[in-house]
């Protein structure tokens, strides 16, 4: 890609240079990051001199990618960390020195950190017994949930900055509603204070606690601030704006000291408001560079879809003083590529909808238009993106199913599946309860059925109900299994002797194992799937997503194992395999963020396509008329926007701040979509949602205003059905 | 066309698993095929070794940047019996800190260098250099935990002794700012937690520069050059039992004793841990 005159302006600056450089998405900001690093190391900067310090991983690709690139200059390599990235490696190697300041109760021995699921499965441990006296009575939310808004509760004060302790105050001080919501939040502040409490006694630390150990007590100590300030001479800092405050904190105290720093400024960001960012906290950062450098330059939308973002900004009627908002990034007119874009036309002709009445009509639609697109407007499946507020499991398969029968390759991506959901794995830990007989734990004969349907390979659901109906016994609470051997010989005709002799096979292996059983489920799964599962003739042989299934959950049961041991804390494979079925653990398990696939349209939530930070020729918006595009997820134990750096505590949080700010997340969600879109919006629109409710949301009625202003026979006009 | 992607790099443990199985390299770095089979018997103290022996890097890490040694004997001391091997490497590992020299040190660091169309890449335990010696010598320290200690042919031949001081020669100016290292001015030594008074010492040369250059240009060529179908299974199938994937290749079941382990098994990286919207149960997409 050629460079344009201010990028080169920018990459080429003396090494001694702090830029501040903002602008809009697809203005060729992060471009100019990554050559701004390549040429630091061509300029003879030592590569691991240089840190890329990023809000989420996921941002990293760009960075990645460059540094793969064969032909880079020889010698090390450049870090690429995030906050937590940051902290987990400095509390690690500097533990010795800070862990009897830090308040452990056992400084000597070595820390344990915490990932979301065993701080959320210590969690319960500390929010049962709170339950069980009554606390939180009143909240009617799932049990995890619950646990981790208590979780994210602590997350939000370590990366605002502010105590722990002062979790109630500030809730309970915005909060205007009834006096009983007032009692959960100091039932969540008793359950963040003992969950602190007992990490301290523990040497557990939680995400929370590792930013706090990192910057309260590494930070200040000399041998590990000498440690930073000598491997690090180079900063580039990209997506400012979805950074949390303490990022900002530490940032403006560690820039003088380093040589040059590149900070990337994204306008209308801060997506991640409701993890933390902060994008006025991050917009003060330029005040510690010496150059300031706007690009406001699309390199990706068409003037008809920034028309689009202008005449949204007006048809949400955003209030005139809201870039005075704490919580709204700068934003500016932006300029097109005018040597590119075509200067005619208006937003219709890069928008296309149709009404349907019911909400499968819509989605038959979508995959109908999609393909039409790929098949004869020639456009890559991958440059192709469905988007939804929310991508659930049925509104998932309902697409994928779709695109399948059309011939189409997706990729989803929904970040909080579930392992259990997995077929490999309810196959596995059903096993497992079929080995480990003295669990008492019995599963049900479809669970059996389906278990041994993805176990052994050929045989289909109909033949493993039957195997399971015959073979399958419960007797006091304990599973059996019984031998193909002694079924009447037309029933294993039915059913095969092939199959019937693998599934003799893995009867005679389960047998054999559970007269000398391990304590390690881990290993169990291990030898489970290398003996047999995985063996010719069974389902998980050439199955490459069983393989990593399999995988992730015997990583996730070792190191729950692993850190039950070393917080000598009771719990066995019957412990972990009931905490997966109730969905403590495994709950998100899914850590990779998925890269598009050559060939596959990417299938997403509209949130997690926007921190991809990619752009697309084709958005497909779905379900345009929900409430869930302008609602904020109910959470009764937390608040993102009160527990900011900018809400002055003790002032209530009312109804027109909560219109004002989901009016503000939208244009904010709108703008961001539409600023990663080169060629055309579709929008999928049915009078009736998935759940069969009426579908009028706000995000509808803006979008109805921007079209209004436009004559009804203008070109681009599409035709609206029912 | 080569089925290697673009930007593939190369490195000491890939190309040593392309040299024992094409197979398994196909597996491991190609498909990036995960198979999580058991790696050795008995499983727990494999186990076991492999996270004394990560703990032990890190406590050498530790005591490398700064964190005092009697800090770190206090935490030594702290163990339990599970902690013994630990204990004990420790101990040997002092006494042999005390005779190596000091001066400068590049502490677990990766380097790359571009090798033919890809890159080729290494993560050192300890590289040592001494701005102020005549002979500007540049030493390459490499930790091993394995009970035995693996012969000097053996090791010899590992590509771990080939790639590491190779690539130093490489893309070592950068990071010791001695200028253009000659491959005469590398020693690398391996040295066993175990047998901490027998440490294995490969002095480099131009000739062994030349002769690793030639090898790994050969190799890397050849990876480069095959087809779908030329990732043969190795035919020593004694290397089967410790590879995780031999379910995959019909080469058998259970895996191989630990007693028969020549050298460390390869220890996992630890990931990053990071709060994104993947861990956050809150955000119920």
């Amino acid at each position: 890609m050629e460079l344009t005159p201010p990028q080169l302006d920018l990459i080429e600056a003396s090494n001694d240079q702090k830029i501040f450089l903002e602008g809009p998405a697809g203005a060729g900001k992060t471009t100019a990051g990554v050559e701004r690093m390549l040429y630091l190391m061509a300029q003879g900067a030592r590569a691991d001199t240089i840190l890329v310090f990023l809000p989420q991983r996921n941002l990293a690709q760009p960075y990645y990618q460059a540094l793969r690139n064969p032909g880079l200059v020889a010698g090390g390599t450049v870090d690429v960390l995030t906050l937590g990235g940051l902290a987990q490696k400095m509390v690690q190697l500097f533990w010795p020195l800070v862990s009897e300041q830090a308040g452990f109760a056992h400084p000597d021995q070595a820390p344990t950190f915490l990932n979301l699921e065993t701080a959320q499965y210590f969690m319960a441990r500390v929010v049962e017994p709170m339950i069980e006296g009554g606390a939180f009575d009143t909240v009617t939310i799932d049990r995890n949930r619950l646990y981790s808004q208590v979780v994210d509760n602590l997350n939000k004060a370590a990366v605002v900055g502010f105590p722990h302790t002062e979790l109630e105050q500030r809730l309970r001080g915005a909060w205007i509603g009834e006096i009983s919501q007032a009692h959960l939040y100091a039932d969540a502040q008793q359950a963040a204070l003992r969950f602190r409490e007992f990490c301290l006694e523990q040497n557990l630390l939680d995400f929370s606690l590792r930013v706090e150990v990192f910057l309260k007590h590494i930070w200040s100590v000399p041998v590990c601030r000498d440690y930073l300030s000598k491997t690090y001479n180079h900063l580039i800092y990209d997506n400012v704006e979805e950074d949390t405050p303490v990022s900002h904190d530490l940032m403006a105290e560690w820039l003088p000291q380093l040589e040059s720093a590149t900070l990337i400024y994204d306008w209308d960001g801060g997506y991640r408001i409701f993890l933390g960012a902060d994008p006025a906290s991050g917009y003060r950062l330029k005040d510690h560079c010496q150059e300031e450098v706007t690009f406001n330059h699309s390199f990706v939308t068409t003037p008809e879809i920034q028309e689009f973002t202008a005449g949204l900004e007006i048809s949400f009627n955003l209030a005139e003083d809201r870039l005075d908002s704490p919580f709204v990034s700068p934003s500016q007119p932006i300029v097109e590529d005018p040597a590119s874009k075509p200067a005619v036309g208006d937003v219709r002709s890069v928008l296309e909808f149709e009404t349907h009445r019911f909400h499968p009509q819509m989605l038959d639609w979508v995959v109908e238009r999609a393909s039409y697109l790929v098949e004869d407007e020639g456009i890559p499946p991958e440059e192709i993106v469905i988007l939804a507020p929310y991508m659930s499991d049925s509104l998932r398969y309902s697409l994928s199913e779709r695109f399948d029968r059309s011939g189409i390759a997706t990729q989803s991506h929904r970040p909080s599946r579930a392992l259990k959901d997995e077929p490999a794995a309810q196959c596995l830990l059903t096993l497992a309860a079929v080995a480990h007989p003295e669990w008492g734990i019995t599963p049900v004969s479809y669970e059996l059925a389906y278990a041994l349907v993805q176990a052994v390979d050929g045989l289909d659901l109909v033949r493993g109900q039957l195997l399971a109906e015959i073979v399958y016994r419960s007797k006091d609470g304990r599973p059996t299994l019984t031998s193909f051997d002694r079924i009447n010989p037309d029933m294993q005709e039915r059913i095969t002797y092939q199959l019937g002799e693998r599934y003799e096979n893995l009867r005679l292996w389960l047998d054999s194992y559970s007269l000398n059983p391990v304590d390690e489920l881990d290993h169990f799964l291990s030898r489970l799937f290398g003996e047999v599962l995985s063996q010719p003739g069974y389902g998980f042989h050439h199955s490459r997503d069983a393989g990593q299934v399999t995988a992730n959950l015997i990583d996730s049961a070792r190191r729950f194992r692993w850190i039950l041991a070393e917080s000598l804390t009771d719990g066995s494979g019957k412990d972990y395999v009931q905490l997966v079925q109730q969905g403590v653990v495994a709950a998100q398990y899914i850590r990779r963020w998925n890269e598009p696939s050559e060939g596959a349209v990417f299938l997403a939530p509209a949130y997690t396509f926007l921190m991809g930070n990619r752009p697309v020729e084709v958005q497909f918006w779905l379900d345009v008329g929900g409430q869930g595009w302008a609602e904020r997820l109910y959470q009764p134990l937390t608040q993102p926007y009160v527990l900011s750096r900018h809400w002055p505590p003790g002032t209530p949080w009312t109804d027109s701040e909560e219109f004002a700010s989901s009016q503000e997340a939208l244009y904010r969600l709108s703008t961001g979509l539409i600023r990663r879109c080169r060629y055309k919006i579709y929008l999928g629109l049915s009078d009736l949602g998935e759940g069969g409710y009426e579908m009028k949301g706000p995000f509808l009625r803006a979008i109805q205003r921007v079209l209004q202003n436009y004559p009804a026979d203008a070109p681009g006009t599409q035709v609206e059905t029912h | 066309m080569t089925l290697l992607p673009l930007d593939f790099q190369f490195s000491q443990g890939s190309l040593q698993d392309y040299v024992d199985c094409r197979r398994r390299f196909q597996l491991r770095y190609l498909d990036q095929l995960a198979w999580p089979a058991v790696e050795a018997e008995p499983l727990l103290e494999h186990e076991q070794r492999m996270r004394s022996g990560a703990e032990f890097h890190r406590l050498i890490q530790r005591y490398l940047l700064g964190v005092p040694e009697k800090r770190l004997s206090t935490m030594m001391d702290s163990l339990g019996p599970e902690g013994s091997d630990l204990k004990r490497w420790w101990g040997n590992f002092l006494q042999f800190a005390n005779v190596t020299p000091g001066g400068n040190t590049l502490v677990e660091g990766v380097l790359s260098a571009q090798f033919g169309s890809f890159r080729l890449l290494a993560k050192y335990d300890l590289i040592s250099w001494d701005m102020d010696e005549p002979d500007r010598r540049v030493t390459i320290y490499d930790w091993k935990t394995s009970r035995q200690r693996p012969n000097r042919d053996w090791l010899a031949e590992r590509l771990q002794t080939k790639v590491y001081p190779y690539l130093l020669v490489q893309a070592g100016e950068q990071v010791t700012g001695l200028g253009k290292l000659s491959p005469e001015q590398i020693e690398m030594v391996y040295w066993f937690a175990e047998h901490p008074q027998e440490p294995q010492r490969f002095s480099y040369s131009d000739e062994q520069y030349q002769q690793d250059h030639d090898f790994l240009a050969g190799l890397v060529d050849e990876v480069g050059s095959l087809k779908e179908g030329d990732f043969h299974l190795t035919a020593d199938e004694s290397r089967c039992k410790f590879c995780t994937y031999r379910s995959l290749c019909d080469r058998g079941t259970a895996a191989g004793s630990i007693d028969q382990v020549e050298s460390d098994l390869e220890v996992e990286t630890e990931q990053d841990f990071d709060l994104d919207f993947d861990q956050i149960a809150e955000i119920e997409f």
